[in-house]
């Protein structure tokens, strides 16, 4: 089990400039639905661009954590500021994209014009709804009904609209849900390319995609910020390396064995380099060698 | 349409999909209502004079289902949840959906009243004073009031449970639920008639009175939706 951290400020230096508001500033939330709270207490700031996966168990509180920062969900005690303006206020929505769970598209829409629908809402043009058909290669989707369509291309149609206008914070609730891996991974790469100068908040279930894409971590447990750090800060409580040979070798006779790997435990990522110099001095002749574990996987545990 | 933010208006867009998703309902609604005032106009005088002014209000209920329709997809598509996301207030929602419904009903009314009458005055009948009155008093205000009513109603009702589709839904019980008050005043007066206290006096007195009530419930329904219904009721329940 990771330690859980206390509530901290993140904003690495160089990001947003010093000076600007900070994009999501979450003081001493809490949250829920019809008067009930759902998160409680949850405090964090976020200074920085790049993609913060937003993790936990379910129900532990992450859509209502998105909802929340959308302006969806009021607030039941505490503050949420986007760009230093409360997210309650009427433009609130010019500052952030929100995509929810669900797909938000209206069936009885053609393509293009639940495109149309969106740009109307978010003051973007003709143009752009052209530009992104031709982004999200959903042109030839564009006079096809959206109850005729598969869930990837629902899923591709209802992504699209975070493309209509560019703006600094991406709130994404589980963008890859029930997709195959193919439109997810093309998801995926099309949300990396947005976050190289964006804020993008990413929840997700799928904690091999959040290693993947992920910066930062937003744990959420039982309705509270659990953990709130860097990904590559993150250590699992046992740490595990899985080696592959070219050839098979009696100095790894004694590895237990998981698949094609032979498992060793090591104290950390600084033994590696060690390691892999015995073995070589040992005539092994090492194909491969990855870590084992997901420290994310511990914040499930 | 009343624009109390920053996001623009969605007006005609929301009336557009009303008319597109509840054509079926405004064929059938507008289709009735003319083959119900066809056949009064050619019955006799009498009967459409005393009829019609009564059963005009039914028609335009079925008729402007096409916006409540496009309301309780929106809540399970998402479409509520997204267009909260980007500032549109609960009340506006509301009022979009109200002003489609609006809409609608202005065709159907239009178009019924406009046949059966025309008719009546081809057939050589003139238009009485009391025949335009019980129409641009009673006839045409109760038909947008029923609708207003209907779409209220059945907002709050998809609003506050997990809308599916078929009878049970709010979009296949709000018809009966928006002919209620053509019904009930169709029924007093009736009764009056069977009574023998039955004089337009009398008739109009439980027609306004009718029409008041609505009034009043509508003007209830409308604020308390927007006061008092909590914006996670319009979240998908997905």
């Amino acid at each position: 089990m990771l330690a859980t951290s206390e509530p901290k400020p993140v904003g690495p230096a160089g990001g947003f400039g010093s000076t600007a508001a900070p994009p999501i500033d979450c003081r001493a939330v809490s949250s829920g639905y019809l008067g009930k709270a759902v998160l409680n207490d949850v405090t964090f700031r976020i200074d920085a661009p790049g993609i913060y996966v937003v993790l936990g168990p379910n129900g532990a509180g992450k859509t209502t954590l998105l909802r929340t920062l959308a302006g969806i969900l009021r607030p039941l005690a505490g503050d949420v500021l986007v760009e230093g303006h409360s997210v309650l206020g009427s433009d609130a929505g010019d500052r952030l994209h929100y995509l929810s769970h669900v797909e938000g598209i209206p069936d009885d829409l053609k393509v293009r014009e639940a495109l149309a629908f969106y740009a109307l809402v978010e003051g973007a043009s003709d143009a752009d709804v052209e530009r992104v058909l031709d982004q999200l290669e959903i042109r030839a989707l564009a006079n096809s009904f959206l109850s005729q369509l598969s869930a990837g291309q629902r899923k591709r149609v209802s992504i699209a609209r975070i493309f209509l206008r560019e703006r600094q914070i991406y709130l994404l609730d589980e963008p890859t849900s029930n997709l195959d891996p193919k439109v997810a991974a093309e998801i995926r790469s099309l949300i990396l390319r947005l976050s190289q100068d964006k804020v993008v908040l990413y929840s997700s279930h799928n904690l091999f995609e959040a290693r993947e894409i992920g910066r930062y971590v937003i744990a959420i447990r039982a309705g509270r910020l659990a953990l709130f750090d860097r990904i590559d800060h993150l250590r699992t409580a046992r740490y595990v390396v899985g080696l592959r040979a070219l050839e098979p070798s009696e100095a790894l006779a004694a590895f237990e064995r998981q698949g094609d790997y032979f498992l060793r435990e090591l104290p950390g990522p600084e033994a590696v380099p060690q390691l892999i110099r015995d073995l070589e001095a040992r005539g092994v002749l090492l194909r491969e060698v990855r870590e084992m574990g997901n420290p994310l996987q511990d914040l499930f545990d | 349409m009343a624009n109390d933010g920053a996001t623009p208006s969605i007006f005609w867009f929301i009336a557009r999909r009303s008319f597109r998703s509840g054509r079926f309902f405004l064929s059938y609604g507008t289709g009735v209502g003319i083959l119900l005032s066809v056949a009064l106009a050619l019955s006799g005088g009498a009967a459409f004079q005393s009829s019609y002014p009564l059963v005009a209000p039914i028609f335009p209920v079925v008729g402007s289902s096409g916006a409540i329709v496009v309301f309780t997809n929106d809540r399970i598509k998402g479409v509520l949840e997204y267009l909260l996301a980007y500032g549109m207030t609960p009340r506006r929602i509301f009022l979009n959906v109200l002003g489609s419904a609006m809409l609608l009903v202005a065709v159907v009314t239009t178009a019924t009243i406009g046949v059966g009458v025309g008719l009546f005055v081809a057939r050589g009948h003139s238009i009485g004073t009391t025949l335009a009155l019980d129409l641009l008093v009673y006839s045409v205000p109760m038909s947008f009031l029923c609708v207003a009513f209907a779409t209220t109603v059945g907002m709050m009702w998809t609003s506050l449970s997990s809308p599916r589709a078929g009878m049970n839904s709010p979009i296949g019980l709000i018809p009966f639920v928006g002919i209620l008050p053509a019904i009930i005043t169709l029924f007093a007066i009736a009764g009056l008639a069977f009574s023998g206290a039955s004089t337009s006096q009398n008739d109009a007195i439980v027609g306004l009175a009718v029409e008041s009530v609505v009034l009043i419930l509508v003007v209830l329904l409308i604020s308390g939706l927007s006061r008092f219904l909590r914006r996670e009721r319009l979240l998908s329940p997905a």
